[in-house]
């Protein structure tokens, strides 16, 4: 079998980097959709890792376990766009830094 | 090529991913983030995972972000106000200089070569059955004592299976009978070895000579495209000790494919794509023809198995016949039919647990936005009691 060209290490690399862009977003950004999409970023990073060790191993179950976390993420961005409406209709804004519920 | 395209596409993954964390605007935001999603399902592509691109693409990029623009227009939150002070901006820039770090930790390691990872590995062995003898109603096949194929009938194929690697002993029963006690028709020994397809062809008579075993081994590549095809012919004639296999598609020019396939055997030979008709003639006798196979159609990219066998008549004589056993080669690495398998073998119970998880997101979704807070309506009930009445409403012209 020839050798992929691109080394895995590469999409490792790029993983990691996606997935560390993704961290920042969560700690740094305010807007709570924001803070979603980054975890949405995070998400897709380790797909991207796993999909990578899937083709070097030969083996299909990392394929499975990205499928399943695209499903779970679909459900999680479910609840947490609900969680978002629901908090915009108390507190009309959806500020993380004004979410201190004992604070006020 | 593939590198420098890895570095385009990362480099765009990369950037749309920092405009999606630095855009004000969070319409914006979403937007650069499907650009990032694309760009991972086109690293899918290049990984072998044409399937999990696909689903990227619908599911990723097309239902869950147009969600969150959804979202985002509904609520008007394009743009968060800042709050007055900006507190914590000590935990930012720490945050920022720790994640660089770690960033340059990690491109380190895996640069130096630390983490330990060996040659691509080659994908597990797959086996099928083909039934190329006459005599008995069907055929078990076990590997070791489990079976990998029942009632496998005459002219019938099985599907590729995926098995461990290792050494077993192959037993060819007649359908029915019990492997621990019977006497099986063939014994013999394989090896399985990842990177291989086999197909266990069993051919011969079931008296003089009785039954034989083909075992044919492909190689499968799965990284390997390529414009050509694979055909293995198998001789089961066992009247014919050596035969020829012609490609007979130009009646006037006559190419030989196999020169002198002895009974039992197989041969393997590259050919183009195309219809094809097979001729197949005893050794050295290129004038009688002793079966055809007429107009097949061969892709490329596949591996083409074809059996040439014979029939039982009713008055015991035997007829020549071809099995061409179609273009099912051992499913492609990630491809729609490997997840499919994967998912409906060793995965049935995981998948149901998603399916139950997506439930209770559905209705968690329901009970978080549906108004329960919200002071219920004072208006009187109009069409609670039917004992009182139906009064149409005044202001409904017609009514």
């Amino acid at each position: 079998m020839k050798t992929p060209e691109v080394a895995i290490e590469l999409y490792i690399l790029l993983s990691a980097i996606l997935f560390i862009m993704g961290v920042m977003g969560v700690l740094l950004r305010r807007n709570a959709i924001l803070v979603f999409m980054s975890v949405e970023l995070m998400l897709n990073a380790s797909n991207l890792a796993l999909v990578a060790f899937s083709r070097q191993w030969a083996n299909g179950d990392g394929h499975l376990i990205v499928f399943f976390v695209i499903t779970v993420a679909a459900a999680e961005v479910a609840v947490g766009l609900a969680l978002i409406v629901a908090i915009f209709r108390t507190k009309k804004s959806i500020d993380i830094d004004a979410l201190h519920l004992f604070k006020d | 090529m593939e590198l420098t395209l890895f570095v385009i596409i990362g480099a765009v993954a990369v950037i749309s991913a920092a405009m999606m964390l630095i855009s004000e605007n969070a319409i914006y935001s979403t937007l650069f983030l499907i650009l990032n999603f694309a760009c991972i399902a086109f690293f899918f592509l290049m990984l072998n995972a044409p399937f999990l691109a696909m689903v990227q693409i619908t599911v990723y990029a097309g239902a869950i972000m147009v969600l969150f623009l959804f979202v985002i227009m509904l609520l008007g939150a394009e743009q968060v106000i800042p709050s007055t002070e900006t507190r914590f901006n000590w935990l930012a820039s720490a945050v920022v200089g720790l994640a660089l770090v770690f960033l340059v930790a990690v491109s380190a390691a895996i640069i130096d070569g630390k983490i330990e990872i060996t040659e691509p590995q080659k994908i597990e062995p797959h086996v099928r059955v083909v039934n190329a003898m006459d005599g008995i109603p069907a055929l078990d096949v076990y590997l070791d004592g489990t079976a990998i194929a029942r009632d496998v009938e005459f002219h019938d194929n099985t599907r590729f299976k995926a098995w461990n690697e290792g050494r077993y002993t192959l037993a060819l029963f007649a359908a029915g009978d019990d492997p621990q006690s019977d006497t099986p028709l063939v014994e013999q020994q394989v090896e399985l070895n990842r990177g291989e397809a086999l197909t266990f062809t069993a051919v011969g008579r079931l008296v003089n000579p009785g039954p034989g075993l083909v075992v044919v081994t492909e190689q499968v590549d799965y990284n390997e495209e390529k414009d050509t095809l694979r055909l293995i012919a198998v001789n089961g004639l066992p009247e014919r000790a050596l035969v020829d296999v012609l490609d007979e598609s130009d009646s006037g020019n006559r190419k030989v494919l196999v020169d002198g396939l002895e009974y039992g055997k197989s041969a393997e030979t590259e050919i183009g794509q195309g219809t094809y008709t097979l001729g197949l003639y005893s050794d050295g006798d290129k004038d009688n023809r002793v079966s055809v196979l007429k107009d097949a159609e061969f892709d490329a990219n596949t591996t083409v198995l074809v059996v040439f066998t014979e029939q039982q008549q009713p008055d015991n004589s035997f007829r020549d016949l071809v099995i061409n056993v179609e273009n099912k080669s051992a499913p492609s690495f990630g491809g729609p039919t490997h997840v499919g398998r994967l998912l409906f073998s060793r995965y049935v119970l995981p998948f149901e647990m998603v399916g139950l998880l997506l439930l209770v997101a559905m209705i968690g979704a329901i009970v978080l936005t549906h108004e329960t807070l919200a002071p219920r309506r004072r208006m009187p009930r109009r069409f609670a009691n039917p004992a009182v009445g139906y009064e149409p409403p005044a202001d409904k012209p017609g009514a």
